[in-house]
């Protein structure tokens, strides 16, 4: 809760590249590995994509880890029920368990691990523009691509406010901490109650605040932002298009293959 | 409940982002009306979601022992009403999924449409039939929670299913099977982390009555007469 990624987005060398081009190899990684029918490709896809953003993208290789971890828990339910669940041939291993017979079949296993690989690669992808795109350079983006004004004048409001709650809800936790709100399971859910209807009627009056602010300094529903022109270097060219290239040829050549 | 990026295969991503998007349009062209209507309505919504942003990040002090957060779109929908917290749930959900990895991109559009539109409008509806059916305010807060993050839990089993059937083909009996499934392993840690989030709702309404009631009263959440009904109870 602490550490957002966007704080390692705005150290991260990559941040001073061309959006652009970064989008659309986060786009790309996401299609195609959620299109892939086996679990090489997007292995392929999450292996280069971890390796620019801790390589070339500085981000801490601890961090990192910790991050891909994070998702874990949901991703292992999910794949298991569909191991167990989603097969109809015939049965790797089977047992009765309280009287009911289990058993996973090798087109439900191959079904889980080609989830499994898809969500590891999209994961990867997703990092990889988190890790290296600060949001305030996305915004610039968002307007280039014609999404509706208000709707990104919100986001920006939203992000903008997200960092001051964030830091009021920490310091409101802690105060509770010490005064040891969290001792037992009541105290807790009274706490977090308190911490809760505290934050909502700050954030309100804190609201008012802005509009005021925001009114005395001529807002008229637009914030206009500045975009810095970054043109895309040939070496980055060359290194997306060899990555693009082979991702695709794996894509077709992998995409018959079963590897149970 | 967040889906997982790269979770949903090809056909079911495309097709809930095809559901939800006519919302969330529905929504910005609601939002924009009443922001014209009255223009200081926008910074309360970008605190709003923000707020909603912050609570959704907040442990809840869990049963189970997993790792449980408040989805906070119930306290959204009783104050906006469901079309206006359809947007601010998209915002949240992009942020959550760039900022903390709950969620993905391909999979927003299913996970807006359980999270940000589905709980939303079932804890709406129930806040509305408990308030005509003068039960305590307190208490229709507690339900239209609970009832919005069972929906929503419903919902993101429903999607599962339809995606991963039983038997490997959509059958009704292959969807039906598969769901069973989703809902009962999922159901171990969604039952007790909505009631959980009832019950924190509930205490934040009725901290915010004690305190800054003309708030609620502004909004139209709730009468006057109610706040001095409720203030008279618990003073």
């Amino acid at each position: 809760m602490t550490n957002i990624l966007d704080d390692y987005a705005l150290m991260s060398p990559l941040r001073h590249r061309n959006n652009w081009l970064k989008l659309v190899i986060v786009l790309f990684g996401l299609l195609v590995g959620v299109s892939s029918t086996s679990p090489i490709t997007p292995l392929f896809i999450a292996l280069c994509m971890s390796f620019t953003t801790v390589a070339f993208g500085r981000a801490p290789l601890k961090l990192y880890l910790k991050l891909l971890l994070a998702p874990v828990g949901f991703a292992l339910t999910g794949v298991v029920i569909i191991a167990f669940f989603s097969g109809s041939g015939q049965a790797l291993l089977s047992f009765n368990l309280a009287g009911y017979p289990f058993s996973v079949r090798v087109d439900g296993l191959e079904l889980a691990l080609l989830v499994l690989s898809r969500s590891l690669s999209g994961m990867c992808c997703l990092y990889f523009l988190s890790l290296t795109t600060p949001m305030i350079e996305l915004f610039a983006v968002f307007k280039a691509t014609g999404l509706p004004e208000s709707l990104i004048e919100l986001s920006m409001l939203i992000y903008r406010y997200i960092f001051v709650f964030l830091d009021m809800a920490l310091s409101i936790k802690y105060a509770q901490t010490v005064r040891l709100g969290y001792s037992n399971f009541r105290r807790s859910l009274s706490s977090i109650g308190m911490l809760g209807s505290t934050l909502f009627i700050r954030s309100w009056e804190q609201g008012d605040k802005l509009f005021l602010a925001m009114n005395s300094r001529c807002y008229d529903g637009k914030m206009t932002l500045f975009e810095v022109h970054r043109p895309v270097r040939a070496i980055e060219l060359l290194l997306t298009s060899v990555y693009f290239l082979s991702a695709l040829a794996l894509f077709y050549f992998t995409k018959n293959i079963s590897i149970l | 409940m967040h889906i997982m990026e790269g979770f949903l295969p090809s056909p079911w991503w495309q097709a809930w982002f095809a559901v939800s998007i006519p919302v969330i349009m529905y929504g910005i062209y609601k939002m924009n009306r009443l922001v014209k209507e009255k223009r200081e309505i926008l910074p309360l919504l970008a605190v709003a979601g923000a707020f909603i942003f912050v609570l959704s990040s907040l442990k809840l002090p869990s049963v189970t022992g997993s790792c449980s957060h408040p989805t906070g779109t119930g306290v959204a929908a009783i104050i906006f009403g469901p079309a206006i917290s359809a947007v601010l749930g998209i915002i949240v959900l992009l942020y959550q999924a760039l900022f903390l990895a709950h969620g993905g991109l391909t999979t927003l559009g299913a996970n807006v449409f359980s999270m940000g539109i589905v709980g939303p409008v079932v804890a709406y509806l129930v806040y509305k039939a408990g308030m005509k059916a003068n039960i305590n305010f307190y208490a229709v807060v507690f339900l239209a929670t609970a009832f919005g993050d069972w929906a929503t839990y419903v919902t993101t089993s429903v999607e599962l299913a339809l995606a991963y059937p039983a038997g490997g083909v959509l059958t009704f009996a292959g969807f039906m099977s598969s769901f069973g499934k989703f809902a009962v392993v999922f159901a171990v840690t969604q039952v007790p982390l909505a009631i959980m989030e009832g019950a924190v709702s509930a205490l934040l309404f009725k901290y915010v009555v004690n305190v800054k009631s003309d708030i609620l009263i502004e909004m139209k959440v709730i009468e006057a007469s109610i706040v001095k009904k409720l203030r008279g109870i618990s003073a």
